[in-house]
């Protein structure tokens, strides 16, 4: 997807998005129990995601200070995140782990219900390296 | 025609700091002993790819064990290990290696490990370069803060699937899905001992001041860590050589953190040039 920052091409991000992880044979098969939300704070635009049970039920694009609920965040530069979302990431960018560690990804929130699904989502933010990212 | 493998399993006794350990081994080749050790929380199985290397195992006998508590290594023998928290000390550890080898026989061993194998490489040369001919710290370095971490053992987590994603990340891109899926499937069997494993690593392990009493020289130290090692960097481990007296240190491309078991095809490249630099080295000391 080519970068840009118009509201339509975010939504259609997030179409696209919410596609390939339902469509995404690994998460389909261990996913019974993957169910969370959480946002991606992209500097330039912000998403909450919200799964149930392996199926992506919501993305909210820019939501406002108090629309949309969320257990944990991951927070980054919008170049940050341009290096998550290219199909062979640089050094560093290969992850959450490795950029949070090593570049400027924060990790917020209720980080329990992170590694509760770790599984599954860390399958679904590679997702990033086809679906591309919004910024 | 047959498909059994050459490589084959035993077990040896182990008696060190008043502990029993049965410890299982895997071994094929001959030549000089090559004994490699696992990463945290895993066991002896990253090393398949190395241990049916014929143009390797052809000139070095290669031994890859489960340091005990992994694998089919149990727990001590002779203690109720269940009532303490297992944390592994620099001083067990080595230890235990020197324990091991003493036990199997072995003559002139090269050390290698990677991770909290390479950590304990490094404190092997420290401590005995008389008892081996060189050792290979793979993504190893000096110190390695930050990963002794309550979530590998989190009760209200699942600990398997949280020790096996949890560290996918270490590995590079690049390696092949087989291959990274396997070493996932390895975390996933280790998580009681990882944490305790990473007390070690991230805790105990700390050679900042120590660098410079290595002799390099009885026991070269040829260090091998990727790019996409985010817990121990090239930076790490080039600082790391650059203070021992001879160090050498050997960046690998588009590999990780578990660099045999993600991908030995691209591994064994370096692992030739690092074991080439260890023959010329042992060639030079023996006509100085």
């Amino acid at each position: 997807m080519i970068a840009t920052t118009s509201t339509a091409t975010a939504a259609e991000w997030a179409d696209a998005f919410a596609r390939a992880s339902d469509d995404d044979p690994e998460i389909q098969a261990h996913g019974k129990y993957f169910t969370c939300s959480y946002l991606l704070d992209m500097a330039e635009r912000t998403f909450v995601v919200e799964v149930s049970r392996g199926r992506v039920v919501g993305v909210a694009v820019d939501p406002g200070p108090l629309e949309v609920a969320y257990q944990f965040a991951l927070r980054a530069s919008a170049e940050t995140w341009r290096n998550f979302g290219v199909p062979v990431p640089a050094p560093m960018y290969h992850g959450i782990w490795s950029a949070s560690f090593q570049r400027d990804l924060k990790l917020e929130g209720d980080i329990l219900v992170l590694m509760q699904n770790l599984r599954c989502f860390t399958r679904q933010f590679e997702l990033l390296r086809t679906v591309g990212v919004p910024v | 025609m047959s498909k059994i493998s050459p490589v084959t399993g035993h077990y040896v006794d182990v008696d060190v700091d008043g502990l029993l350990y049965k410890v299982f081994y895997l071994e094929n080749g001959n030549g000089q002993p090559l004994v490699c050790q696992h990463t945290a929380g895993c066991h002896n199985h990253q090393w398949r790819g190395l241990l049916s290397d014929e143009e390797i195992t052809k000139d070095y006998r290669v031994i890859a064990y489960d340091l005990p508590r992994h694998g089919k290594s149990d727990p001590p023998e002779n203690t109720q290990w269940w009532t303490e928290e297992y944390q592994l000390s620099a001083d067990h550890y080595a230890n235990f290696v020197v324990a091991l080898v003493d036990a199997l026989e072995l003559e002139n061993p090269i050390f290698m490990g990677s991770s909290f194998g390479g950590n304990i490489a490094l404190q092997l040369a420290l401590r005995r370069p008389d008892r081996f001919a060189g050792v290979i710290p793979v993504e190893g370095a000096d110190h390695s803060p930050g990963f002794y971490l309550d979530w590998w053992q989190h009760p209200h987590a699942n600990a398997a699937q949280v020790c096996a994603s949890g560290v996918w990340d270490l590995m590079a891109p690049q390696s092949p899905d087989a291959d990274r899926w396997k070493t996932w499937f390895y975390y996933s069997q280790g998580s009681e001992a990882f944490k305790g494993d990473l007390y070690f690593y991230s805790v105990d392990h700390d050679l900042r001041d120590k660098l410079g009493e290595i002799d390099g020289d009885q026991c070269p130290v040829v260090m091998l860590t990727g790019d996409y090692d985010y817990l121990t960097t090239p930076e790490d481990s080039a600082r790391t050589a650059g203070q021992i007296k001879g160090g050498e240190f050997i960046e690998m491309k588009e590999i990780g953190h578990f660099p045999m078991s993600e991908n030995h095809a691209v591994f064994r490249t370096y692992l030739l040039q690092a074991l080439a630099l260890l023959r010329m080295k042992a060639g030079a000391a023996a006509t100085a």
